[in-house]
């Protein structure tokens, strides 16, 4: 094992060469694992296919004219809430919008100021981009409006053209691929088989299924990754006090998680789920977070178990370091590894969750969601309705599934097996 | 192990209680009611008959009671009389303010009378009719007693004497009652009438603060429901009115027999999957074997489920394929069946949805079957026993196997919360009548005994399976004791 771990660093840096940081050799040994490295890009293109969708499936065209000048219908819908209602879309619109330009000017102060990392400006700019968030999905406090909270009357220029034709007009429109948006419904063409107008049919409320397969990937990446944050941010905290503290600090976490551990955690879930009235997805992201801490909070504490009594933290403590420093700055970063292979598994089983939530029908009903999808599909027994969701949430959870896998093995050679 | 064992089903109270009171507080904070059905409080106006069967209903179930702690000892007339004037429509208010207000006013019961009493007279004073009115409306709703032990068939001497005291009283109080457009003198008679009562009951309602303390924590929903439960009284469906512990036994054997089956299905393939793969360790058949489970370690239950059953229903496209039944746990004509034909009947049944609910739990255990003989294969008496001339088939199957299996005995606390919580999704999608598809309705319903019941008892199972694990563990493996 060590030969090994020898040949890995020096494959990560070459010889002659200061040892490599933890993070470097971590990377180094995630690299070398091809069905990870496969995982971890498959994320990063669902990814990338979430802030894309609207370019990909949208009813407003790129480009608009009429006869009555030229118009961009497609930019200014973006931020429309009358058509992307939900904070979801917003967000990803944002980055949509801001990532070039983010881009662009990341690289400008990486040239002015080159101490700046890469990692440290982009969390920066996602800094920047929640805050923009927040701003612009308040409507309003009071009477006062938000200026940011843009609306305007919806019009589908899909519809609006074929009007036109009819009336023997030609608009110059450059629609994206997919002419639809994922809200947009038409009892007329209701349960279509796939077709190339409809490439993976419509559902029961006759809305393009293809268009909100994508615009679902948007919701089961929120959903995975803010759920595990709620739940690995809880469940870090409580293990760390349980395990650095120890006695009846301890002891009463210790009590808390055996109860949360012999619930079984999908019946509470479904029953906070639905007791919630006008549930939106964020519900059900913070009830995922709540009651799914405890793995975490039994992994971080033995770790901090572990780790309190060796020689280091004997050091900071001797030095007078104040305590919430050692434990934050110094046990922490060492003890979170554990969590963080826990929290990629979690991603993959929340959105599980999620999807079985908005199949039994507890979900959020206004956002594009798989489950929901499928759940259609099993009522009006139609396999290509049942068969696209499926897929979709297959893939996501594999590709989670496999990253995870590549993390543990990669923190952690000595769990491979 | 006896003193173990007793310990641990000892322990089990608390963690019941704690899990009780989490269910509790979420239950009966969650906004909607029950015995509102439907229907929105703008709406939602009632009349005054509605109101006492409303009052009565709420009364039965101890939904009247604060949830968690008592406080209405310490109420003073001040916060009675700001609720008055909101019932009264004396404040500007929105309609759903004041049906809040008049539902506390309503609930208060006895603890209100005294208060009411005096905000009524304050309000006659003071020449404040409607107040005066709304306050005498709700101590006519306050003011009688309850009978004690109604459903008794056979009460004792001294229980029938205090029932019968009650109904005088409140056949009397019953009298004391007059329209919001009734005369002014006929009011006052009405009005003396009460003064008069309530200097002869006054006493009913003075507290000694130890009365107060056992108020605070005793006369409460949550109480009141834990004081049934130790008489093994899980209450009663508020939507069918049947007795939930009865209905839920019931229905646990559907439940029960699909996670057993299915878990029992998953040791039994799990085992000899993992030895297989660990035995040809780094063969193709391994990583055959190591992806196929992987990937159905990915695959969503309620997918499966509901492809199996469009491929291989009476839905199939293909009449070759229509080989099970769309769901259900028995066929409609079982009573005219042989016991043999009818334990037929059930496993065709529950084929599929078995099926569904096994492969998860096969994937995640076969996993520990094969890294756990791995991990024994390189002890130093499984080469011992390679150097004495052991064939491969008895080095495996007679010593690493039997040291390997112990560990994933303790699975079994790990999947049983997992089996039951995704029994839920499979017994909907079957149409299987078992508690997980009660739950999903009850839920809809808002039937909260009901939900309550099925989340204790299936906790109560799921803590019985996990010492059952323990103990089987103990028992296998001779090392281990417990004290």
């Amino acid at each position: 094992m060590a030969a090994g771990a020898a040949s890995e660093r020096e494959a990560a840096v070459g010889p002659g060469t200061p040892a490599p940081s933890y993070s470097a050799m971590v990377a180094a040994r995630f690299a070398q694992r091809r069905l990870a490295v496969f995982g971890g890009r498959a994320v990063l293109g669902l990814a990338l296919l979430a802030t894309l969708a609207p370019a990909l499936a949208q009813n407003q065209p790129f480009y608009w004219d009429a006869g009555q000048g030229a118009e961009l219908p497609w930019l200014s819908a973006l931020f429309n809430r009358l058509l992307f209602e939900n904070a979801v879309d917003l967000f990803f619109n944002l980055l949509l919008v801001l990532a070039v330009p983010a881009a662009l000017v990341i690289r400008l102060l990486r040239r002015l100021r080159p101490g700046l990392t890469r990692a440290r400006a982009w969390l920066g700019a996602l800094g920047v981009a929640l805050s923009l968030f927040v701003c612009a999905s308040v409507e309003g406090v009071g009477d006062l409006k938000n200026p940011l909270y843009f609306t305007q009357r919806v019009v589908n220029y899909r519809v609006e053209r074929e009007r036109l034709a009819a009336l023997g007009q030609e608009p110059v429109a450059w629609f994206p691929v997919v002419p639809y948006s994922y809200r947009e419904t038409d009892p007329q063409h209701s349960l279509r088989s796939p077709s190339s107008e409809h490439w993976l049919g419509t559902d029961s409320e006759g809305r393009d299924v293809f268009c909100r397969m994508l615009y679902g990937t948007r919701v089961s990446l929120t959903i995975g990754i803010v759920a595990v944050s709620i739940y690995v941010a809880i469940g870090t905290a409580l293990g760390a006090l349980a395990g650095y503290f120890g006695g009846w600090v301890d002891t009463l976490i210790c009590r808390l998680v055996e109860v949360m551990i012999t619930f079984p955690s999908f019946f509470l879930i479904l029953t906070l789920a639905a007791l919630i009235p006008r549930r939106s997805i964020f519900h059900v992201m913070l009830i995922i977070g709540l009651t799914s801490w405890t793995g975490v909070a039994r992994l971080v504490r033995a770790e901090f178990l572990r780790q309190k009594n060796l020689d280091y933290v004997q050091a900071a403590l001797a030095l007078g370091l104040p305590r919430r420093r050692v434990i934050f700055r110094h046990i922490l970063p060492n003890a979170v590894a554990a969590a963080l292979v826990a929290a990629t598994f979690g991603i993959a089983s929340a959105i599980l969750t999620e999807s079985s939530l908005s199949f039994l029908g507890v979900g959020d009903m206004s956002v594009a969601s798989w489950g929901e999808t499928l759940s259609a599909g099993r009522v009006q027994q139609k396999a290509w309705l049942v068969l696209a969701p499926g897929a979709a949430i297959f893939f996501v959870v594999t590709v989670f599934n496999l990253v995870g896998e590549g993390v543990r093995d990669a923190l952690d050679p000595k769990l491979r097996q | 192990m006896r003193a173990y064992l007793l310990r641990r089903l000892l322990v089990m109270i608390p963690t019941l209680f704690w899990i009780s009171l989490i269910v509790f507080v979420v239950l009966n904070l969650a906004p909607g009611r029950p015995g509102e059905l439907g229907g929105d409080v703008e709406t939602n106006a009632r009349g005054e008959q509605t109101q006492d069967s409303f009052r009565i209903f709420r009364e039965q179930f101890n939904l009247d009671k604060p949830i968690l702690l008592n406080t209405r000892p310490w109420l003073t007339p001040a916060e009675v009389r700001r609720d008055l004037e909101m019932a009264a429509e004396l404040q500007p208010v929105s309609i759903a303010e004041r049906i809040a207000a008049q539902d506390r006013l309503g609930d208060l019961g006895a603890y209100g009378v005294p208060h009411f009493m005096a905000v009524l007279e304050q309000a006659n004073a003071a020449g404040q009719p409607r107040l005066r009115d709304a306050a005498a409306y709700f101590l006519r709703q306050s003011a009688p007693r309850r009978l004690s032990d109604p459903f008794n068939p056979h009460p004792s001497a001294a229980v029938r004497a205090y029932n019968d005291g009650v109904a005088r009283e409140r056949a009397a109080l019953g009298r004391l009652r007059y329209g919001f457009d009734a005369r002014e003198a006929d009011k006052q008679a009405v009005l003396a009438g009460w003064r008069e009562w309530y200097t002869g009951a006054r006493a009913r309602f003075e507290y000694e603060d130890v009365e107060k303390l056992r108020i605070l924590f005793f006369d409460t929903r949550f109480a009141k429901y834990w004081n049934n439960l130790l008489r093994l009284d899980l209450g009663v469906s508020l939507a069918t009115r049947e007795p939930v512990l009865s209905a839920l036994l019931s229905k646990l054997k559907y439940s029960v027999s699909l996670s057993l089956s299915s878990l029992a299905l998953a040791y039994l393939i799990a085992v000899p999957i993992g030895v297989v793969s660990a035995a040809r360790r780094g063969t193709p058949l391994d990583r055959v074997t190591t992806v196929a489970l992987f990937m159905l370690h990915s695959l969503p239950s309620f997918f499966v489920a509901t492809m199996l059953l469009l491929a291989f229903s009476e839905a199939s496209p293909w009449p070759a394929l229509r080989l099970f039944p769309t769901g259900g746990f028995q066929s409609r004509d079982v009573a005219e069946m042989t016991t043999l034909g009818r334990l037929r009947d059930v496993v065709w049944h529950l084929v599929l949805p078995v099926a569904c609910l096994t492969y998860g739990s096969l994937a995640l255990l076969s996993r520990y079957v094969r890294s756990g003989l791995l991990e024994v294969l390189g002890a130093d008496y499984i080469r011992t026993a390679r150097a004495k001339g052991l064939s491969e088939r008895a080095v495996i199957g007679k010593h690493a196997l039997r040291n390997s299996l112990l560990p994933i005995i303790t699975l079994l606390a790990n999947l049983l919360p997992a089996v039951v919580g995704g029994s839920v999704v499979i017994e909907y999608i079957f149409g299987i009548p078992g508690i997980g598809q009660w739950t999903i309705d009850s839920i809809h319903r808002r039937d909260y005994n009901v939900i309550m019941g099925v989340q204790l008892v299936t906790t109560v199972l799921v803590l019985l399976g996990m010492l059952l694990a323990d103990v089987g563990y103990a028992l296998a493996d001779p090392r281990i004791r417990y004290r």
